[in-house]
């Protein structure tokens, strides 16, 4: 978090000599001697808060409020403005015009200073309230509605996001009749910036998908095509992803998987859980980068988990995160289970140092029936 | 506010540097490391040395920082590997499959003599 910049706007030196002082000690301040000077310095960057005069030679107090108000990006920035007395009739133009607060001349500074935090602070709490339904938004449409239903099966998904959380995504879709593809991935980074980049990316895999599900059924060749498609786009260009494509042959008990470096699914069975090993290098890297296929056959009584590293890093009482071998011993026992997911969960919640998961949880449960 | 964060970096030879990693490279220096690497390959540096002995701590958005590095110089003919990389680094690095991008060295020592 910056320290916020403000903008004292002044004509008479020593008040703005003082201002500068008096602020600069917990802000970063810069300072114009009138309206004019004052466009001039909005211009080399818009500040978090203004402190204007009104009477000023040149451009006075309201006509820089107006400027301001005219223009989308500077409409919003708070504004206070300083008088030299209590004119009635200025504080009431003021006002009118959209003017945040008014201090009159002479002034305490402790007042101007509380009246300062107060307004940043009033910013802050609704910027970040936007960013939270922004990202809630992008979230719920990171995620999927429903899940397919076939007899046999029984599929499970959990995602709990976090508000500060990264760009987890998960997708499916019956791309070919009777066959489903599944998408999983994280895209690097957090907050806001890395849900908005794994939006535009999930929209990459389902074009590539929509293009090419006539020429291929193969997920290491859509992933081929994901990659080249990351690397080519100047906009995605700083944006790094690990994605796991997995095709379910429901008929055939067949899972065909290509794993671009994201987190290693978890196969259960009655005798053993494992981890299914097999993966390449994360997207965004090497455009000539190889995918490989990989075909297992789900047994009976079985399960494959994805998920994504959230799981994993989530840290234990005893001073190591979960990991793969924490996921290992808290799915096995998960089996059958009415909510396999919960029981998951559950199990390495009672081992955290945290009553709750400190990143965002996503996890999709594949069990076929015995 | 000005972020204190800084990275060691210690020149080799004219193209090659040695960047000291620290205890944490995530969310919070990321940028910072993207800024110190940017400057370096400006200055012509076009391979380098990350000594990640004494590092607790790398996330995706640290891991991303280094990827964004090895992009702007695998053009250049330039390389990025990794020396005494400790056990957590170790995890991420195979979770990702980056070994096979990054050449990795048992110590500084052993990447400087193959580099230089």
């Amino acid at each position: 978090m910056g320290e916020y910049s403000i903008l004292v706007v002044e004509d008479e030196h020593t008040l703005r000599r003082l201002l500068e002082y008096r602020l600069g000690k917990q802000y970063s301040v810069r300072t114009a001697a009138n309206g004019d000077e004052a466009l001039d310095r909005v211009a080399e960057g818009i500040p978090d808060l203004i402190i204007s005069d009104i009477m000023m030679p040149k451009m006075d107090g309201f006509a820089l409020q107006a400027s301001l108000q005219e223009q989308k990006n500077t409409r919003a920035v708070p504004f206070i403005f300083l008088t030299a007395k209590a004119d009635e009739h200025s504080r009431l133009k003021g006002m009118r015009t959209g003017v945040d607060d008014y201090i009159t001349k002479p002034f305490d500074i402790e007042q101007l200073l509380s009246r300062i935090e107060r307004l940043l602070e009033r910013t802050k709490i609704f910027q970040t309230q936007l960013d939270a339904r922004i990202g809630q938004d992008f979230s719920q449409k990171l995620m999927p509605k429903n899940l397919p239903r076939v007899e046999g099966y029984r599929a499970f998904f959990h995602n709990t996001p976090r508000e500060h959380g990264g760009g987890d995504l998960f997708d499916w879709s019956e791309a070919w009749p009777g066959n489903y593809l599944f998408t999983i991935g994280d895209v690097m980074g957090k907050g806001l910036q890395a849900k908005f980049y794994a939006f535009s990316f999930l929209s990459y895999v389902r074009g590539t998908l929509h293009a090419m599900s006539r020429a291929t059924r193969s997920p290491a060749e859509l992933m081929k095509r994901v990659n080249q498609l990351l690397m080519e786009d100047q906009v995605m260009e700083e944006t790094f992803a690990s994605l796991l494509l997995m095709r379910w042959e429901p008929s055939r008990n067949l899972i065909t998987y290509s794993n671009a470096g994201h987190c290693r699914p978890i196969l259960v069975t009655p005798e053993r859980t494992e981890v299914v090993s097999e993966s390449d290098l994360i997207l965004g890297l090497d455009p000539n980068a190889d995918f490989t296929d990989e075909t297992l056959e789900l047994p009976p009584n079985s399960a494959l988990i994805f998920y994504t590293d959230g799981l994993l890093e989530q840290q234990l009482r005893t001073g190591e995160m979960v990991g793969e071998k924490g996921l290992i011993g808290a799915a096995s026992s998960a089996l059958g289970r009415p909510d396999p997911i919960n029981s998951v969960l559950n199990s390495i919640l009672q081992k955290s140092i945290s009553p709750n998961f400190e990143d965002d949880i996503l996890v999709f449960w594949l069990e076929r029936e015995g | 506010m000005e972020t204190t964060m800084s990275f060691a970096v210690e020149p080799l030879n004219d193209e090659t540097v040695i960047v000291r990693i620290g205890k944490a490279l995530d969310f919070r220096n990321a940028a910072d490391f993207k800024t110190a690497c940017q400057d370096q390959v400006r200055d012509g540096m076009r391979n380098f040395i990350l000594d990640f002995s004494e590092t607790g701590i790398l996330d995706s958005t640290g891991l991303g920082s280094i990827f964004s590095l090895y992009r702007q110089v695998s053009p250049l003919e330039g390389q990025v590997v990794f020396a005494a990389v400790s056990r957590p680094v170790q995890v991420v690095v195979q979770l990702t499959r980056t070994y096979k991008v990054f050449r990795q060295f048992p110590s500084v020592e052993a990447a400087r003599e193959a580099l230089s």
